[in-house]
């Protein structure tokens, strides 16, 4: 059996340790949920088929476009739907060759189905001609050998549904171009009733103009937050010490007492002298001089960490008279949150986050996999502590018992 | 529109220490010291315990006036002395900007590489009563036992995450309005997937706008308030250092912390036998060896010289632990963007950079750990000896 002093705490860290860990994998899970249902095929919102929903973009900031389309738009269009007459041309080329599963079932699309959605039915990307072709046609070759000439209007195909903006056509159902969709959806029939998914058409997406308008604002308000704290105010600095200063002297106190935050931070800044100085002490003890110059060096160096940690006793001394001079008091139930978490303010906030760039899923794995390391490590060391802690406490406590 | 708060009539009142302008003050302090969401259940706590959490919370970060402690918890009176903790803890830090940055919306996916937040995040409930009957160690293993099972599946579930989000971020790229960005996050693919859910966030991320504005705006005339703090100091009858109160009322520093600083102690003086050791002889090898060296001009400035680059490194090594930041080391969460080039601006961070840092990172605490489970073995094997009739338990660790 373990001593009955040693037990209890140590079991607490270990239970707070699987709670720690037990939550982090709920977090987890909740994100591998969202993860796995964008990357399968999405469902169909009411009549919006498989085009990307225009989600907030019904409402009143974004003026509506016109319910009849501009001769711009319908110049467009024209453009769009002869590329497709041509594509539907050399599409009846090759599915005579080879149709078997693809065989259209026309559903009656409702006239809302944009032409864009009809236009991008060939998966052709301009970067990626003939791999993606290979991807949805059960016929390989003669389709690639046609990629090239379809590439180009396919390219205007994809330019010019970013600009007509593929969503909002959704919402004001216009005649002209709807009829030719109907005309040429039986055609063109095979892509149409396939369901949206990520890796196919995920490229085409377009977030919302609102969203976008929205989330703009947000990033410069936070720049603007970042400079303000950096060019900070003097005045109110300055006003902000004084009323520190003054708050010190009228509430009586002569020096400061250190709180218990200060402890604890000042015991974890000593942890963290005590393990540099002891691997700096390994890496001189193991380095073989060569010469008289580097053994000096080597002297010199070991005789300057012992007066670091004599200085780092003293501070130790300093800190235990602080601690012993105020009656101990039992911890509260669970410790307040802190409200000012020690990675938010500091030399250099920057309020909003930073990018992160990588470059294959190989190199972020390996990311997220040190950082768990690193963070384990952490965890098995803080529970090390707890033992020798409770093992020193103990044998002191005996000793001095005796 | 913001959240409501205490007017500022409230405020006004509180200068003259009016009563009814407490309770309003405990509620805004508790939820400043413990920002909570807004369903969670400790959110709406009775204001006795609210109160006696304020307390607890200022004690703990050093309030310097003990009036505070000694206000009764019921919200009857001390409006005058809530005001001015809340000015005390809107001088020391940069408060509103830390709680937006809580409750900030993540549009992105975001890792956070440093390791702050599992530090500041509240320790486990420390056992009101030890427990009585001694623990079986055969528990102990089986709780450390399943602890690692966690981990490992914490490991893979990972893993699998980074597959997806590589994925996603793959096949949106392009899309971003962005160029920087280039790809979809996670939270805009879903925004897009389920119109409603985008609806909500798009709700939220203006009502963050707003609160940003109104930070700014505090923070361009926060000036008048701290003129205006002055005059309440002012009102304040001053007092004398009440010293016969001090014993009952003093911040207390929980039990345990003093054990953690009996433990750096103990590491610290053997650490210094050690190096004691190291240098008296390596100090006898030198002496003998280069006593006969002659002590001529250029010999003395070759010492001079050594002994000042010595310092120059020690005194690095020093700053290293003084400084509670690393300032190379890079803090808080940050955006994962996908780049077949890799490449990246002067802010942006890089994954090999950071993946070079973590693995220096866990070799460094691979020995302190190590280190670590040495002494613990030595001690476990002192305690051996010293109390017979003790079970000694297999180091922690893998």
């Amino acid at each position: 059996m373990l001593p009955r002093d040693c037990s209890g705490r140590l079991v607490a860290e270990l239970q707070g340790a699987l709670d720690a860990c037990a939550e982090r994998q709920l977090q987890l899970e909740q994100s591998l949920r969202v993860c796995r249902r964008l990357l399968q095929a999405w469902e169909p919102t009411g009549t919006r088929a498989s085009e990307p929903p225009p989600g907030p973009e019904t409402n009143e900031e974004d003026p509506p476009p016109a319910c009849t389309p501009s001769p711009q738009d319908l110049k467009e269009l024209e453009f769009l739907t002869q590329a497709l007459e041509k594509a539907v041309r050399v599409r009846r080329g090759i599915t005579k060759a080879g149709e078997t599963d693809k065989v259209p079932s026309p559903r009656s699309r409702s006239t809302v189905a944009p032409p864009g959605t009809i236009a991008f039915a060939p998966p052709q990307n301009p970067g990626r001609a003939g791999g993606r072709a290979s991807d949805a046609r059960p016929t390989k070759g003669p389709c690639q050998t046609t990629v090239p000439p379809k590439g180009h209007s396919e390219r205007q195909l994809l330019s010019l549904g970013h600009k007509t903006r593929v969503g909002t056509g959704a919402r004001a159902p216009r005649p002209g171009p709807g009829l030719r969709d109907q005309q040429m959806a039986p055609s063109a029939a095979p892509q149409a009733p396939k369901a949206f998914t990520l890796k196919e058409k995920g490229h085409l997406l377009r977030l919302p103009a609102a969203f976008r308008k929205v989330a703009s604002q947000n990033a410069s308000l936070w720049a603007q937050l970042s400079s303000m704290q950096t060019s900070d105010s003097t005045d109110a600095t300055a006003a902000k010490t004084q009323f520190l200063q003054n708050m010190q002297t009228a509430s009586g106190g002569s020096q400061p007492r250190l709180s218990a935050e200060e402890v604890e931070a000042e015991t974890r800044r000593l942890w963290k002298a005590c393990s540099l100085l002891r691997l700096r002490m390994r890496e001189e003890l193991s380095a073989a001089p060569t010469d008289w110059m580097q053994e000096y060096r080597c002297l010199l160096t070991l005789e300057g960490l012992q007066a670091m940690v004599g200085q780092c006793l003293h501070r130790l001394q300093e800190l235990r008279a602080a601690v012993a001079e105020q009656p101990p008091r039992p911890c509260p139930v669970r410790r307040p949150p802190r409200a000012s978490p020690s990675c938010g303010g500091g030399a250099d906030p920057a309020w909003s986050p930073q990018l992160l760039v990588y470059s294959s899923t190989q190199e972020l794995q390996t990311l997220a996999a040190l950082r768990l390391r690193v963070a384990m490590l952490e965890q098995q060391i803080h529970l090390e502590k707890v033992l020798l802690e409770e093992e020193v406490g103990g044998l002191e406590r005996r000793r001095t018992r005796r | 529109s913001l959240p409501s708060g205490p007017s500022p009539e409230i405020f006004r009142r509180a200068k003259f220490d009016r009563p009814e302008a407490t309770p309003a003050l405990w509620q805004l302090l508790f939820r400043v010291l413990a920002p909570l969401p807004l369903d969670n259940p400790l959110a709406s706590l009775a204001p006795e315990v609210q109160a006696r959490l304020v307390k607890s919370a200022l004690r703990s970060q050093g309030y310097p006036r003990l009036a505070l402690a000694q206000l009764p918890e019921d919200g009857s009176q001390g409006s005058r002395e809530l005001l001015l903790a809340l000015s005390w803890l809107l001088a020391r830090g940069p408060v509103p900007e830390q709680m937006l940055a809580q409750t900030r919306v993540p549009l992105g996916d975001e890792m956070t590489v440093c390791q702050c937040e599992a530090l500041a995040s509240p320790g486990p409930p420390a056992p009101q009563v030890r427990a009585e009957d001694p623990v079986d160690v055969r528990y102990v293993q089986w709780l450390m036992g399943k602890l690692r099972f966690r981990w490992r599946q914490l490991v893979s579930s990972q893993q699998e995450q980074c597959t997806l989000l590589s994925k996603i971020h793959l096949y949106t790229s392009g899309c971003h309005g962005d160029q920087s960005l280039g790809h979809l996050s996670v939270a805009e693919a879903e925004m897009l997937r389920d119109p409603e859910g985008g609806q909500q966030l798009l709700r939220t991320l203006e009502c963050e706008n707003r609160r940003l504005e109104a930070v700014l705006t505090w923070r361009r005339t926060e000036l008048v308030f701290w003129q205006w703090m002055d005059t309440v100091l002012d009102t304040c009858a001053p007092r004398a250092p009440a010293a016969a109160s001090q014993g009952t009322f003093l911040p207390g520093i929980p039990e345990h912390r003093g054990g953690e600083l009996e433990l750096v102690a103990w590491e610290l003086r053997a650490l210094q036998e050690e190096l004691q050791e190291a240098a008296e002889c390596r100090r006898a090898a030198w002496e003998a060896k280069a006593g006969g060296c002659g002590r001529g001009p250029e010999w003395s400035a070759v010492r001079r010289a050594s002994r000042e680059a010595v310092e120059k490194e020690l005194g690095a090594l020093q700053r290293c632990w003084e400084q509670d930041r690393d300032p190379a080391q890079p803090h808080g969460p940050h955006r994962l963007v996908r780049r077949e080039d890799g490449a990246a601006g002067d802010w942006d961070l890089r994954a090999a950079e950071v993946i070079r840092t973590l693995r220096s990172q866990e070799a460094c605490l691979e020995a302190v750990l190590h280190q670590l489970q040495g002494q613990c073995r030595q001690g476990l094997a002192r305690l051996a000896g010293a109390l017979p009739g003790l079970i000694w338990i297999p180091p922690l660790g893998r």
